[in-house]
């Protein structure tokens, strides 16, 4: 496995360990909504914050969603970052309506823009990151 | 709070601020209390009520601080809302004095650390940004603040240069200011071209991290040297708002601004000072518009139409704020309350406001995943 860098990791706990499995495991990314049928949520917790049910089930998402906004950080928080920069960090919307903040992986920064399709890489890259990361969705398929 | 409540701030102080220390958080603490102490002519035996906001006091709280200062307390205060918790801990004083739980109340907000220590608070800021933030190199506050900035602009138009007039602005007022670490001139073109730290975030978007204590002491205003009381007029507090937002355009000011000037009696073209939070102008324009300085998306216009210094069409952050005297934690969230006591006693030397009557100062902190998740504002005015 290529976790070739030391990047700080999530704490697993009771109430993510499902969905930091699925994405090391699988590349999956693992939403959760109240049971059967409530609004998708991002970050994982124990109860639904739209409902307040505890009553939830976990759902893989498409992976594909859209960048609403992002920033290029050249300083990044954390040293292991530092050969990264820029990072491109992301407001990304879910297909699913569920929202949330991730790392796009992209050569050419100055192609990322608010609004482009993103999707989550493919499952062999990553497991090079502690959570669901994303790339440019090409204009075909692949 | 009551309508006509004549309760508010009769004595501020501060310490300096330093880049670097040696110092204990409670020696910060403790130097500020003692000096808005010494600025009301009263003592810590005085004292009965304490609030304390500091990032840094963990283990530590206000009962245990108290056992530090030699305190006896009817009321213990200890904020939880990043920088709007020295502004919400002002208007919750009032309260604990109104309802006769306390008499005195000393406010102190303050922190120690420097970049370094910034960006590991950051990192450990809360379970949802420490989990699902810092894993990805977020860039602590800057990354996400960027975000928001990006959104800002892309949705309305919002131009750099002018969210730069509120950095240059505060910047001449901070050369009035000798506790200002950052005193060297600015211009629109230095801010434009200053240094990219997370795209669209520059160095002079960013503040500087330091240490440092900021306190006032509430209590009647009959207690008050003639002339030197501020009252406070009216406060309100808003937290996680909106929900489920990662990157929202708005911050929760909007949520009582009407009730604040129905409470006045006056609006926001009536004050003659404003302190807003300045973590980054991005952010105090965003409390242009929440408050009703100008409408929701026309903050840039309101901006280019107006100067931002102390002697300005509009003075913000009349000491120079954090952008220029430095970012001493949570004590950046009462930095603004203490400028504005000064200004309304008649106290801002160099940099004084003429005729300064009425100051609205706002609060806002404690971020989360994405964005900070807390916003308070106070309105004060003069007794002189």
């Amino acid at each position: 496995m290529t976790q070739a860098l030391n990047y700080p990791m999530p704490s697993e706990d009771a109430d993510n360990r499902a969905f930091l499995t699925a994405w090391r495991e699988e590349g999956k990314l693992l939403l959760q909504k109240a049971a059967p049928d409530g609004r998708p949520f991002f970050y994982p917790r124990p109860i639904c914050p739209y409902t307040g049910s505890a009553d939830l089930v976990s759902v893989p998402a498409s992976g594909k969603g859209r960048i609403v906004s992002y920033a290029l950080v050249l300083r990044p928080n954390h040293p292991a970052f530092n050969d990264d920069v820029p990072i491109i960090l992301a407001e990304i919307e879910l297909e699913e309506g569920a929202s949330l903040l991730g790392r796009i992986i992209c050569e050419e920064a100055s192609s990322v823009a608010s609004g482009l399709d993103v999707e989550l890489l493919p499952p062999a890259d990553a497991k090079r990151y502690p959570l669901p990361t994303f790339r440019l969705q090409t204009s075909g398929d692949e | 709070m009551n309508k006509d409540s004549q309760i508010g701030i009769i004595g501020y102080g501060a310490t300096a601020y330093e880049k670097k220390t040696d110092r204990t958080l409670f020696s910060f603490l403790t130097e500020a209390g003692r000096a808005a102490l010494d600025s009301a002519g009263l003592s810590f035996s005085d004292v009965d009520g304490l609030a304390i906001c500091s990032f840094e006091l963990p283990p530590d709280n206000t009962v245990t601080a108290a056992e530090q200062f030699g305190m006896s307390l009817s009321w213990a205060y200890l904020g939880t809302a990043g920088s709007a918790g020295p502004v919400a801990s002002i208007i919750n004083a009032v309260h604990a004095i109104e309802s006769g739980q306390a008499t005195t109340v000393l406010c102190i907000a303050g922190d120690n650390y420097d970049v370094g220590g910034h960006y590991k608070l950051m990192d450990n800021f809360s379970r949802g940004l420490r989990n699902y933030g810092t894993p990805q190199g977020f860039g602590g506050a800057n990354g996400l603040f960027a975000i928001i900035q990006r959104k800002h602009m892309e949705t309305y138009g919002t131009r750099i240069e002018d969210l730069g007039r509120i950095s240059v602005g505060q910047r001449n007022s901070a050369r009035q200011n000798d506790r200002a670490l950052l005193r060297g001139p600015m211009s629109i073109d230095d801010y434009v071209n200053s240094r990219m730290i997370a795209d669209p975030i520059r160095l002079y978007d960013c503040v500087l991290p330091c240490a440092g204590a900021e306190a006032v002491v509430v209590t009647s205003l009959d207690r008050a040297e003639p002339g030197k009381g501020v009252r406070v007029v009216t406060g309100y507090e808003r937290h996680n708002h909106p929900t489920m937002e990662i990157a929202p355009l708005r911050g929760g000011w909007e949520t009582f601004a009407d009730r604040l000037y129905d409470d006045a009696g006056y609006g926001p073209s009536d004050m003659d000072f404003v302190q807003l939070y300045d973590d980054y102008p991005i952010m105090a324009a965003i409390q242009f518009e929440d408050l009703g300085f100008c409408r929701k998306g026309e903050v840039s216009q309101y901006l280019a139409d107006n100067t931002f210094d102390w002697a300005g069409s509009v003075p913000l952050n009349t000491g120079g704020g954090q952008l220029s005297c430095g970012q001493a934690g949570i004590a950046g969230g009462m930095l603004s309350v203490t400028e504005a006591v000064r200004q309304l006693r008649g106290e801002g030397g160099g940099r004084q406001v003429a005729n300064a009557k009425r100051g609205l100062v706002a609060g806002y902190g404690m971020v989360g995943y994405g964005h900070g998740l807390s916003a308070s504002t106070i309105i004060l005015e003069t007794t002189r």
